[in-house]
């Protein structure tokens, strides 16, 4: 259940918050969402990484002051290949990361699109951050810095270029997006949810899913 | 798509996402194809509320008429899960479970001959204080529910242990029923409200099979408490997208939008599927029925009647989420009418509103005039609950 801020625990040791968000990435094909993922849960970077992690999701924390924020980070698994992923993938999510390659402008028009889709269906305080990814690439780059930053801007997104290979702001943006997310219960971290159960095998377990704090 | 798939799956619909999911689990190179451009096929949740008008060719309520049309997913064939029963095992097994949220029903209930409603029991304690039965009768159906609770159908040798000469082995339903001698109300709620059989051939088959289905609804029920009945919260839609997600963290292609020209076959075997002039290659190809219109023959029709609904259904305890089920020979017929109400807490229907859905197999030529005793029911004594209701026919196919 919720730990409060500070609350004090029965041993009298304080307790920091601990917040959980989900978090999806969007993105063209081959843009280096899976990387980003990799290299923030692992650390690692794979030239030729697998278009699919084969996980349902990955979880990384990050911490703020007192506050602890986990992430539970969802990949694609490829469905956004053929404009065929589920609207349940970000259904419920706070934060969004849609990835685009400056080294290709289509798939920053692409990312523009997702921007829009997540606007239009997604919940509608999401936090959503935009990363250009592929920033080592910078002699093929074709989509401009100013231009990128402009468009995220007028949208209201947090915007960043990134690079899986050489880590650069892949730390940064997460640690962004988990500052600018809403932390206290109630704060409207997403559009007031139903509280709905999850079914395992031994026994239920009632998610409380109103707030972002458990 | 120019490639070589162990197995193509044409259509979205749950039981061909759970198959994809399952094959491409198992290491299989599965191909996912769906002419829509959304998952679920005819299982699919429609969202917003205009889907649903457009879907049934009528224009779409002014503004916010029944609030926020994003807060709509309107299944058109609605289905509960037994929380005990193989779907839910499955949803376990396989993880998907983790993608979603369920919620229990607030209720389940029949209708008797007087026209009320009464709440199902399913245990003892429940048979004693039922209104459905007389004092005598009760006793009665408190008898065949422990017998059929205790009885461990998989361990024959300890079936005899507490119990006389029964022997469900050589025993039909009826002649369990007589065994304890249940009169034909009881036998009707029996088999239809708690065993779930759709009609009455199951009289004349082996008991085991109402006993398996008394013990599944009895241990659903105790599971989560007021009904043995689950939901996905935002509509059934959500558990093919589930099952799709784990196929294709496993490597399964999805394309949706894909228009399915033809099975390619070669000496009555097939060996690919065109589509937009291009040939994936398989030796397996698992399909909807409308994907193969002239394999298949129709053999039944089914009726059902979606509703919107201003307020709670009259009757049912403050219920917001039931379903009720009125058995043929209640109203002289020969197949069941199902009724399953949804609310906002299931998020499917905006707060306020309610989502009624009235189904049965069409028996005579006035299909509608069939639904008519459940659509009085959702209707309510002022006849002023339903604020929309649209009438829809699906076909029984089978190869």
């Amino acid at each position: 259940m919720a730990n409060r801020a500070g609350a004090q625990r029965p041993n009298g040791a304080t307790q920091g918050k601990i917040c959980q968000f989900k978090l999806v990435l969007l993105g063209e094909s081959a843009v280096g969402k899976s990387s980003l993922v990799l290299r923030f849960v692992k650390g690692q970077f794979h030239e030729y990484q697998e278009s699919t992690i084969g996980a349902a999701f990955l979880t990384q924390t990050v911490c703020l002051d007192d506050t602890t924020v986990k992430f539970e980070i969802w990949d694609t698994a490829g469905q956004e290949r053929y404009h065929s992923l589920a609207p349940m993938y970000y259904r419920g999510a706070q934060a969004a990361i849609v990835v685009y390659d400056i080294t290709n402008q289509d798939t920053f028009g692409r990312a523009k699109t997702w921007v829009k889709e997540l606007q239009r269906q997604a919940s509608p305080n999401i936090v959503i951050a935009l990363a250009g990814n592929k920033s080592d690439l910078s002699n093929k780059r074709m989509v401009e810095y100013e231009e990128a930053q402009a468009y995220a801007e007028e949208n209201s997104l947090l915007f960043m270029e990134t690079s899986a290979k050489t880590a650069m702001n892949v730390n940064d943006i997460f640690l962004a997006i988990a500052k600018k997310l809403p932390k206290n219960e109630g704060g409207g971290a997403a559009q007031p949810r139903q509280q709905g159960m999850k079914i395992n095998n031994s026994e239920t377990s009632q998610a409380s899913e109103g707030g972002c704090c458990k | 798509m120019d490639e070589e798939y162990d197995v193509i799956v044409l259509g979205t619909g749950l039981k061909e996402c759970i198959l994809s999911g399952l094959m491409s689990t198992d290491g299989k190179k599965v191909l996912h194809m769906d002419r829509n451009t959304y998952y679920g096929g005819e299982s699919a949740s429609l969202t917003p509320l205009s889907q649903l008008f457009d879907h049934f060719k009528q224009p779409a309520p002014v503004d916010d008429k029944y609030g926020r049309p994003r807060d709509w997913n309107v299944d058109l064939i609605p289905k509960f899960l037994m929380a005990n029963g193989k779907l839910v095992q499955l949803l376990v097994y396989t993880g998907v479970t983790r993608y979603l949220e369920f919620k229990s029903l607030d209720g389940s209930f029949v209708r008797k001959t007087d026209g009320k409603l009464h709440k199902v029991p399913a245990d003892e304690r429940e048979a004693l204080s039922s209104s459905l039965m007389g004092l005598f009768e009760k006793r009665r159906f408190k008898k065949l529910l422990s017998y059929c609770q205790s009885l461990d159908l998989d361990n024959p040798a300890a079936k005899n242990k507490d119990d006389k000469k029964i022997d469900p082995d050589n025993l039909d339903a009826t002649q369990l029923y007589t065994e304890f001698g249940v009169d034909k109300n009881t036998q009707d709620f029996t088999g239809h409200a708690i065993a779930l059989f759709l009609n009455d051939d199951y009289l004349h088959k082996n008991c085991k099979e109402l006993i398996r289905r008394i013990q599944l609804y009895s241990g659903s029920l105790a599971r989560y408490g007021k009904s043995p009945y689950l939901y996905p919260l935002y509509g059934l839609g959500e558990l093919p997208q589930g099952f799709a997600r784990l196929s294709a963290i496993y490597g399964g292609t999805y394309m949706l939008g894909k228009t399915v020209d033809e099975l390619v076959m070669e000496d009555g075997k097939v060996v690919g599927v065109k589509s937009g002039g291009e040939v994936a290659k398989t030796k397996m190809v698992i399909c909807d029925p409308s994907y193969v219109p002239h394999k298949v023959k129709k053999t039944g029709r089914v009726v059902r009647a979606i509703c919107i609904l201003k307020g709670k259904v009259e009757g049912v305890n403050n219920s917001e989420s039931l379903q009720i089920i009125i058995p043929q020979n209640q109203v002289d017929r020969k197949n069941d009418i199902y009724i399953c109400v949804l609310s906002n807490q299931q998020c499917v229907t905006a707060k306020g509103f309610y989502l009624g859905i009235v189904s049965t197999t069409v028996e005579t030529s006035d299909p509608e005039g069939e639904l008519q005793i459940g659509i009085d029911i959702l209707n309510g004594k002022d006849k002023s609950n339903i604020a929309e209701k649209y009438v829809w026919y699906s076909l029984i196919i089978t190869p």
